[in-house]
């Protein structure tokens, strides 16, 4: 773009750098901002199971109100959490997901207590529940009666195998977790080292997220809001149906269209990359760094930093370097570790950093941009000052919980953002204002 | 009343699908994006109706048509790139040229949402930020998505996939304690989610205009969607340590593992309440530990925990994977068998669900790919097409959308403005189709 040409459309539209920063800089404190879903109420059933508790955060966090509605005695998912490690009978995952809730107590195995959720159904725009399906049907407060009750209610409903179909049926009876889960839609099967480096290693593993239950309560809420919006305009409601054990499958789509085009399953690659190389973890001196130079020119500029000059032309073109022969690519691997271990982690970092500077500022863009990066930790990432300007990371004190961290505002908006207002999960607490408010 | 399957069986039949309405139907997305972290975002919309119009630079195309698994195209196309771009309407724009810039200009105002992932400020030296379309179209709702940002000291750095796994801290937590290996998430999910949480929020946006006509800016930093599936942050400020890995267990689930049966399949196995933990005792034959672990925080200690898997373990060890099904259908509790590729693709039941789709594509023929993650009774997300070649909805975007005449185009091929792919595979069309006889190609208005 010309000088010229940049004025015209300055001129034309009114951008600069400094509105930009200044825009930016005023969009990530979310308060004092309207909330999307001031207008929405939603109902809270899930038991014993994080993926209702997700997806009723984050309608929450975009202003909906939450009614977690618990058995007396508390969801047992309160007590699903690491080691046990738990503030007066809470559990981790579940203060994380306490966010901007209401907690109101209904034994929904008495005629009362659906009696009582009905009548907040009438009054709610979405409902969310997790039990086995058909369960909450023959109580009387499935689907289908409270949308003749509430003809524009959205129903949002997670399990296993989903609510539909001969296999849901089937497994009527067995509960949802997110081990099982992560195993069926296909998690396990593609985290393992290499077939021949020994049992249980080469077995399949547990990503050390809670994965599936995190990707379906966030499916759901996006299906969620789909329906909403649909029932905005239309007045029509829905129900959403999410299945635990597949949700993973078709978010990412790869073990599909592998085990279709391949016709056979992927092998375990332990830490190298299918379609990228070199993309994954190398040992520094004091640590361990990713790299990522996947495209020709970055992975020359990798050569040229590590030192590696000398392989170049055996490693030439992406497809040269991708791992389809796994011997080849663990003699590739350790020809870069032998470098990487000489160099402690700050310095990898700097020396890609600097090239990468060096090639971006260069008037010939094809420099390559080698990217070497410190594996963070939770405790660094908290650390790290760009998400404290981002404010991404907020502390919270509770008479109950005492004090904590958790990550915030995770999208930005410049009108409608997303908040966390306040953590508190009380068993009942709220029990007299839903009652005033709704059941009167 | 029905059976409660019966009704859910007519409910979601997903060969009704086509005949449901479209939410976003009428909604227009300019997808200035690529790879898959962007893409996604606007695939979300697309699959529910709104029309995609996805911008490649000509002879070049997005990166992404080159990802292929272990370097094999599948009819001179990337399987990887088709899922992650089907329903799309492929436009090939050079958009560092001024005219170019003026057709996009034109096609902001009767957009409705803008996607991009450069990185942080590219959107704007090119003249289309939302510094400049915001202004064009106010109720423009414009979606950047950058690894680390907008804002903030590293906003510049570059990000894939994997490092945004490695700035969150999210990297760190797969692997066993005793080794140094540490595995990142599979299948890039470290894209694919953020992806998803980026159409999350335009939807949330949509819904915002709707109630005030406004439209707005979303910052999403992929790191940062990826921080909020992590409790790990929590847990580590309230006990003063890192979780860490945590190798094949679950640890807020006792017992909880993946372990190999007698037949040598891989079963993964929890207690979630102590409902489950109960049933999986009297399952184990172990009842004497329903007592010796009652509470639930106390069966969670790391010792207590380590007790009942190795209790697990030994049971599972001994017993095929077909009857500790059996057993759990008949006490309760969770279970399920570790399923691959393959499994997954011919597994019946996704295919019922409409989770697994038969798709037939005029262009590529038979290809079977991923329904959406959620189903919805009343507007189902649908797939329309796979990916196409570079440019091939040239001409109907010009045309339908913009009033070019045909003269007008050939001229914007002359200048180069408008293009088409070069002799890759990735880019061009599989070398049996014909497109002369494709009307969508020779799209005639």
């Amino acid at each position: 773009m010309s000088k010229i040409e940049k004025e015209q459309i300055l001129v034309r539209y009114g951008g600069s750098r400094k509105e930009r920063e200044e825009f930016l800089r005023g969009m990530i404190n979310p308060e004092g901002k309207p909330e999307v879903l001031n207008d929405v109420t939603v109902l809270d059933v899930s038991y014993a199971n994080l993926s209702g508790d997700i997806c009723s955060s984050i309608f929450a966090e975009f202003g909906a109100e939450v009614i977690k509605i618990e058995p007396p005695e508390g969801d047992p998912s309160r007590k699903i959490t690491p080691y046990g490690v738990n503030r007066n009978g809470v559990g981790v995952p579940f203060i994380m997901e306490a966010r901007n809730k209401r907690y109101f107590t209904l034994d929904l195995k008495t005629e009362e207590g659906r009696r009582d959720l009905k009548s907040l159904a009438a009054k709610a725009q979405i409902v969310i529940e997790t039990y086995a399906p058909g369960t909450m049907d023959s109580w009387g407060v499935g689907y289908r009666q409270l949308a003749e009750i509430n003809p524009g209610l959205v129903y949002i409903a997670i399990s296993p195998y989903g609510q539909y179909g001969e296999k849901a049926k089937e497994f009527i009876n067995v509960p949802d977790s997110d081990i099982t889960a992560q195993a069926i839609s296909g998690v396990c099967a593609n985290i393992g080292d290499m077939p021949g480096s020994g049992e249980p290693y080469n077995w399949p593993l547990r990503a050390g997220v809670w994965l599936s239950w995190y990707i379906s309560g966030i499916e759901a809420a996006l299906g969620g809001a789909v329906a909403r919006y649909y029932s905005q305009a239309t007045g029509e409601g829905q129900m959403v149906d999410v299945a635990t054990a597949d949700s993973y499958a078709s978010l990412v789509g790869y073990p599909v269209t592998i085990g279709f085009t391949w016709n056979k399953a992927r092998p375990r690659i332990g830490i190298h990359d299918f379609a990228i190389y070199p993309y994954g973890f190398w040992k520094s001196k004091d640590g361990i760094v990713a790299i990522a130079a996947g495209r020709d020119h970055d992975f020359r500029a990798l050569l040229k930093v590590l030192k590696l000059w000398q392989h170049e032309d055996d490693y030439r073109f992406t497809f040269d370097r991708i791992p389809d022969i796994l011997d080849q690519v663990e003699q590739f691997y350790k020809i870069i570790e032998d470098r990487t271990i000489k160099y402690t982690s700050d310095e990898l970092v700097k020396m890609a950093l600097e090239y990468s500077i060096k090639s971006a500022r260069s008037k010939w863009r094809g420099g390559g941009v080698p990217i070497i990066m410190k594996v963070q930790k939770p405790a660094t990432t908290m650390q790290n000052p760009h998400w404290a300007k981002r404010q991404s990371f907020q502390e919270f004190d509770d008479e109950m919980l005492g004090k904590f961290k958790m990550p915030v505002n995770f999208i930005k908006m410049s009108e409608s953002p997303p908040r966390v207002k306040w953590v508190k999960c009380k068993i009942g607490q709220d029990n007299d204002y839903v009652r005033e408010k709704y059941l009167k | 009343m029905d059976d409660y399957f019966d009704y859910t069986k007519k409910l979601f039949d997903p060969s009704k699908t086509k005949e449901k309405p479209e939410v976003f139907k009428g909604l227009r997305v300019l997808d200035f994006t690529h790879v898959i972290y962007g893409p996604t975002a606007a695939k979300i919309l697309g699959q529910y109706g709104a029309e995609v119009i996805k911008f490649e630079l000509p002879w070049v195309g997005d990166l992404w048509r080159f990802g292929v698994y272990w370097g094999s195209f599948w009819r001179h196309s990337s399987v990887c790139f088709h899922f992650v771009q089907y329903g799309k309407y492929f436009f090939a724009l050079n958009l560092k040229l001024p005219k170019a810039r003026e057709i996009i200009y034109k096609m902001v105002e009767q957009s409705d949402v803008v996607v991009e992932n450069f990185a942080a400020g590219t959107a704007e030296t090119w003249g289309v930020g939302y510094s400049q379309l915001g202004k064009i179209n106010p109720g423009l709702i414009y979606l950047s998505c950058a690894t680390y940002g907008q804002y903030g000291p590293m906003r510049f750095f570059p990000g894939w996939d994997l490092l945004a796994q490695a700035a969150s801290g999210v990297i760190s937590l797969t692997g066993y304690p005793d080794t140094d290996k540490y595995y990142k998430l599979p299948d890039y999910v470290g894209d694919f989610l953020p992806g998803n949480v980026g159409a999350l929020a335009v939807i949330m946006a949509l819904n915002y205009r709707k109630k005030t006509g406004k439209g707005q800016y979303i910052d999403l930093a992929q790191a940062e969607a990826l921080m909020r599936i992590m409790p790990n942050f929590t847990y580590e400020s309230i006990t003063g340590e890192d979780l860490g890995r945590v190798g094949n267990t679950d640890p807020a689930m006792a017992p909880s593992g993946i372990f190999k049966s007698s037949d040598g399949k891989f079963v993964a196995i929890a207690a979630v309440t102590d409902e489950q933990y109960k049933a999986i005792c009297q399952a184990m034959g172990r009842p004497e530990l329903i007592t010796k672990y009652g509470d639930s925080f106390d069966r969670l200690k790391a010792d207590n925990a380590k007790e009942l898997h190795d209790a697990a373990e030994a049971w599972v060890k001994a017993s095929t994977a077909e009857n500790l099904v059996n057993s759990a259908k008949k006490y309760g509790f969770s279970i399920g068998l570790v399923e691959d590729d393959y499994e997954i693709t011919y597994d019946q039941w996704r295919q019922e669900r409409g989770s697994v789709i038969v798709f037939q594509d005029d262009m590529y023929g038979k290809l079977m790919i991923p329904g959406p993650s959620a189903m919805l009774s009343k507007t189902p997300g649908r797939i329309k097409w796979l990916s196409r070649p570079l440019g091939y909805h040239n001409r109907y975007v010009l045309k339908q959308l913009l009033g070019y005449s045909e003269e007008e185009i050939k001229q914007l091929e002359k200048e180069r403005i408008v293009g088409y792919w070069d002799d890759r595979p990735g880019i061009k069309p599989p070398v049996y189709y014909d497109l002369s006889q494709d009307a969508m190609f020779n799209y005639k208005g």
